[in-house]
């Protein structure tokens, strides 16, 4: 029997602003099997970030959990106190963020900011956290360690960054590291080299990983389950074979329409229309507005995430009469 | 989100009226727009209908003078030593306290908008150029220096022109930093992608200036000038309360210095026309505040 | 360091055309306008054939303008800031007025410093709260009020009312102190001017670390510190205060010119013998070698502040040494 790391259950975050209860998770549910790679899909806006945010429990303002379960190793993450959670943040969950850019503070070397975050989760002398941060800078293979680690994040490139920001996250050796769209602000090139090491890292430490992103392209490289949320819910979820050879929501088949393929030729369809308001979602399914095979029970009810055998839940009326079309 | 997008929001019609939305809604911007309104309207009656004349003398004849306020409901506020009314003096400098603040502001902004557009649609050299003279005038003294100017050039201007002498001298001394602002728009605005798409699908140069450019520098320009009008007001307020200023029109700074220098004997002549000078600034401060809260969204939550 | 040190004499570099710039425009101010002496005149009706020639001699009257200047700037770079028109050298009078308002800003803006980042640091850390609230409405009122006019209502209260502290001066010209001896004299005479000034530039600076804080407590650093497990109060007071300090160090500098720029009315309002006072009281009697002098050394004053400033955000701020 497969161990769940990580069980979130009917979350609902809410942003209360000037302007309204934005609901930008609105009852995701989804689990983990540990050392498995989970990935979590949608276009910006689809509650992605702010599950994640939700699981270490950093919310910004004036965001704020509403309800739900967060189950990490069967303790429920949102009963601990925040001197609590600082026993999971960094030390039992690694993050990793969208922007090596802006993720690491300017005005400190790269050494003093991951020594800092393994003295906070372990007591121990200057000097053995020095060897540990630089045993941390060869794991995310960063060449010639005892140099970098006096750089400032200025003087290093793009990937270098995102790599410090890995070693980071990798500080204290997590059960689990959420890396939340780790390559959208780097190079082609550099891209496929982030890529590379988080799937050697995962597998070498045997960790559970959840990779946010919108590329479905990735998803394929990386992931073994996939969860696609859309404004908020979670629409499908199933592993990643199954849904790029047949998905079961008309909102996957159309993200898969919008990933351009060299192997084959067909046209590439974007997705009309834009994602909700989440002050005033839609009533009923909130893709109906967009959605090709709408009907007047969309606009009306809300329906259940239902799991269909396999492993695999959707979230639509018409999954069962509905032929949409995967990429393979 | 994209980086891009949430530092650049292209201002129309409709964004307009959203900024005006989230004005109304906050309290402080809209106390500074009453009370600017407030002094404005003061500041007309007392030269439209003008009931008694500035700086006048009346009550010297009448043995009323040094008359503490709240006893004479002819002088609420009281009057000075030689029986000038403080709350007549109080409606009069708002004309000459706003005419110096918003006038100063104008000149500011008008040369502003033209070296920083100049330096903008030619960066390079002249954009280094610009940056040394707004740094320049950021380490000048100066009010200081326009101490200096005002003391110099009063003594060869007629007198009634002694005050639009200092609105110029504010003014010519108060663009460097709308044309730094303007500058950094300019730049910023037209490597925007929508604006190098219009051009690229052929838009003019004036085109491009007055659909793209014009509303967009409109926001921190507006924003700015509610706070140099306050800074100006301020600025008026010392060189007159120095006695640097023109001796004949009635201002804010003259009347707390003829108080300052009776200090002992009538307080209210320093304090009431003090009173008067922060609540004026502290109403363009609170506008300008609010103007950027509503202009820049991205500043609130 | 290298490149610091790089930094640092480019940035001693570009203080020297600042410098000229700010004496061409005040020699022009002082002489486009007309002749020197007739201008003088103004101010002085008779001028006594001494008056005359202390004049003639610091604007090198004789020659053309163009030279006139770079005669009065060789001067003025030897040290030679001409003779007053009443007593003595300008260079001789000016030194004691240099320490006196030194000694009144430079405390003020320590203090408003010291009292300011802790304050403007808890109010962006509780935005919108009542104490928030409470802070930013006394600091508009604070940056919305004429310095000097805050002083005048401190001495009718404190010294016309109460009678506890002089409203006058920095020192009482002969006993009796005030409370016992010399130095509690002089510390009863700076309390006042002190705490306006304070109070002022602690207005703007609040304002400016406040919002200096928000911008900073809503970057993705401070995000990704958190969720690293680093404790809120570490993110708060090591990463965001340094990021929030390092740009306000820069507008200090900027502010430490306003100030000094301010140093007329606040101290003509305490009868204060600093640079602001005696330059108001020349211009006053057109006595323009002192005037002049004044200017040049308020300029040069305010142009040091912003080099030591930029030389503390350097070191703060990896980034700018490039």
């Amino acid at each position: 029997m497969p161990e769940t790391v990580l069980q979130v259950d009917d979350l609902k975050t809410y942003f209360f602003t000037e302007a309204g209860v934005v609901r930008a998770v609105d009852g995701v549910s989804f689990s983990l099997t540990k050392g498995k790679p989970l990935g979590l899909v949608g276009e910006s806006g689809s509650g992605k970030t702010v599950t994640a945010l939700s699981v270490l429990g950093v919310v910004p303002r004036p965001g704020k959990i509403v309800s739900g379960k967060i189950l990490f190793e069967g303790e429920n993450l949102l009963e601990k106190t925040e001197n609590e959670m600082r026993g999971f943040r960094g030390k039992r969950i690694g993050y990793v963020s969208q922007d090596p850019n802006s993720s690491l503070d300017p005005l400190f070397t790269v050494g003093n900011q991951l020594s800092e975050v393994v003295t906070t989760h372990e007591k121990m002398s200057k000097e053995a956290a020095r060897e540990k941060v630089v045993d941390l800078l060869r794991l995310v293979r960063i060449a010639e360690p005892e140099t970098r680690m006096r750089a400032y994040p200025h003087e290093l490139s793009g990937g270098m960054r995102q790599r410090i920001a890995i070693a980071r996250a990798l500080a204290s050796e997590p059960d689990l590291l959420i890396a939340d769209e780790p390559t959208t602000n780097l190079d082609v090139t550099i891209q496929a080299q982030v890529l590379e090491l988080l799937r050697a890292l995962q597998r070498e430490l045997d960790m559970s990983l959840i990779l946010i992103t919108h590329d479905m392209g990735i998803i394929a490289e990386m992931a073994e389950e996939v969860v696609v949320l859309y404004a908020g819910r979670v629409a499908e979820v199933a592993r990643t074979a199954e849904i790029f050879a047949a998905p079961r929501h008309p909102y996957t088949a159309a993200l898969l329409q919008a990933v351009p393929r060299v192997d084959r030729k067909r046209p590439l369809v974007p997705i009309g229309g834009n994602i909700p308001n989440l002050i005033t979602p839609p009533s009923g399914c909130r893709f109906h507005p967009r959605c090709a095979y709408m009907i007047d029970r969309c606009v009306s009810e809300i329906p259940p995430l239902e799991a269909i055998g396999g492993g695999r839940e959707v979230s639509c009326h018409r999954w069962k009469e509905l032929e949409l079309r995967g990429s393979s | 989100m994209n980086s891009k997008e949430t530092q650049y929001t292209r201002r129309s019609a409709g964004q307009w009226a959203v900024a005006w939305r989230r004005f109304k809604k906050n309290k402080a911007g809209l106390a500074g727009l009453a009370i600017v309104a407030s002094f404005a309207v003061l500041a007309i009656y007392g030269l439209l209908l003008d009931p008694v004349p500035a700086r006048s003398f009346g009550c010297l004849y009448q043995g009323c003078t040094n008359l503490p306020p709240f006893v004479d409901s002819a002088h609420p506020l009281g009057t000075e030593n030689s029986g000038i009314d403080v709350w007549n003096e109080i409606i009069h400098g708002s004309a000459g306290d706003l005419y110096v603040g918003i006038g100063a502001t104008l000149i500011s902004v008008v040369i502003g908008l033209l070296v920083g557009a100049a330096a903008g649609y030619r960066s390079g050299v002249s954009g280094a150029v610009l940056l040394g003279l707004t740094q320049i005038f950021f380490v000048l003294p100066v009010l200081v220096i326009i101490l200096l100017f005002a003391k110099i050039f009063l003594f060869l201007v007629a007198q009634g022109l002694a005050l639009s002498l200092i609105v110029l001298t504010l003014g010519i001394f108060g663009w460097p930093l709308f044309a730094f602002i303007a500058r950094g728009e300019i730049l910023r605005i037209r490597e925007l992608e929508f604006v190098q798409a219009a051009k690229s699908l052929g838009a003019s140069g004036s085109r491009t200036l007055f659909r793209h450019i014009v509303p967009n520098l409109l926001s921190p320009i507006i924003v700015l000038s509610s706070l140099a009008v306050a800074a100006n007001i301020i600025t008026e307020v010392v060189i007159s309360f120095l006695g640097f200023g023109d001796p004949t029109t009635s201002t804010w700074g003259l009347i707390i210095q003829e108080g300052f220098d009776h200090i002992d004997s009538s307080w209210w002549v320093a304090f009431f026309p003090g009173i008067a000078v922060v609540i004026c600034v502290l109403g363009f401060n609170l506008l300008g505040d609010g103007l950027s809260d509503a202009l820049n969204p991205r500043l609130r939550e | 360091m290298g490149s610091l040190l790089n930094y640092i004499i480019r940035r001693i570099l570009f203080a020297i055309p600042v410098f000229l710039a700010v004496s061409i425009i005040t020699f022009l101010v002082t002489n486009a306008a007309g002749d020197p002496v007739q201008i003088v005149r103004l101010g002085i009706r008779n001028l006594n054939p001494a008056q005359l020639k202390a004049i003639q001699d610091y604007f090198h009257v004789n020659e053309p303008l163009y030279t006139r200047y770079f005669l009065w700037l060789a001067d003025l770079l030897r040290g030679n800031l001409g003779q007053s028109l009443y007593s003595g050298s300008v260079a001789g009078k000016v030194v004691p007025w240099i320490g006196s308002t030194l000694e009144l800003q430079i405390p003020a803006v320590l203090l408003a410093l010291a009292i300011g980042i802790p304050i403007g640091i808890y109010s962006a850390k509780r935005q919108y709260s009542k104490s928030d609230i409470a802070v930013t409405t006394t600091a508009i009122f604070g940056i919305s009020m004429p310095t000097f006019w805050l002083g005048i209502n401190a001495i009718l209260i404190f010294s016309l009312y109460l009678r506890w502290l002089p409203s006058f001066g920095a020192i009482s010209p002969y006993p009796p102190w005030w409370w016992g001896n010399i130095y509690t004299d002089q510390l009863a005479h700076i309390i006042m001017p002190l705490s306006v000034l304070t109070f002022v530039s602690l207005a703007a600076i609040v304002r400016l670390i406040r919002s200096s804080m928000l911008e900073t407590l809503r970057q993705d650093f401070v995000l990704a510190a958190r969720a690293s497990g680093i404790s809120d109060f570490k993110v708060t007071y090591k990463h965001a205060l340094k990021n929030a300090v390092t740009p306000v160090v820069t507008v200090v500098g900027l502010t430490f010119g306003t100030l000094l720029g301010g140093a007329p009315a606040l101290e003509t309002t305490f009868g204060w013998p600093g640079l602001g006072y005696e330059f108001v009281l020349s211009a006053t009697i057109l006595d323009l070698p002192v005037v002049l002098g004044i200017t040049m050394i308020i300029s040069a004053m305010v142009l040091a502040a912003n080099i030591v400033t930029d030389l503390v955000y350097a070191l703060m701020d990896p980034r700018v040494r490039l």
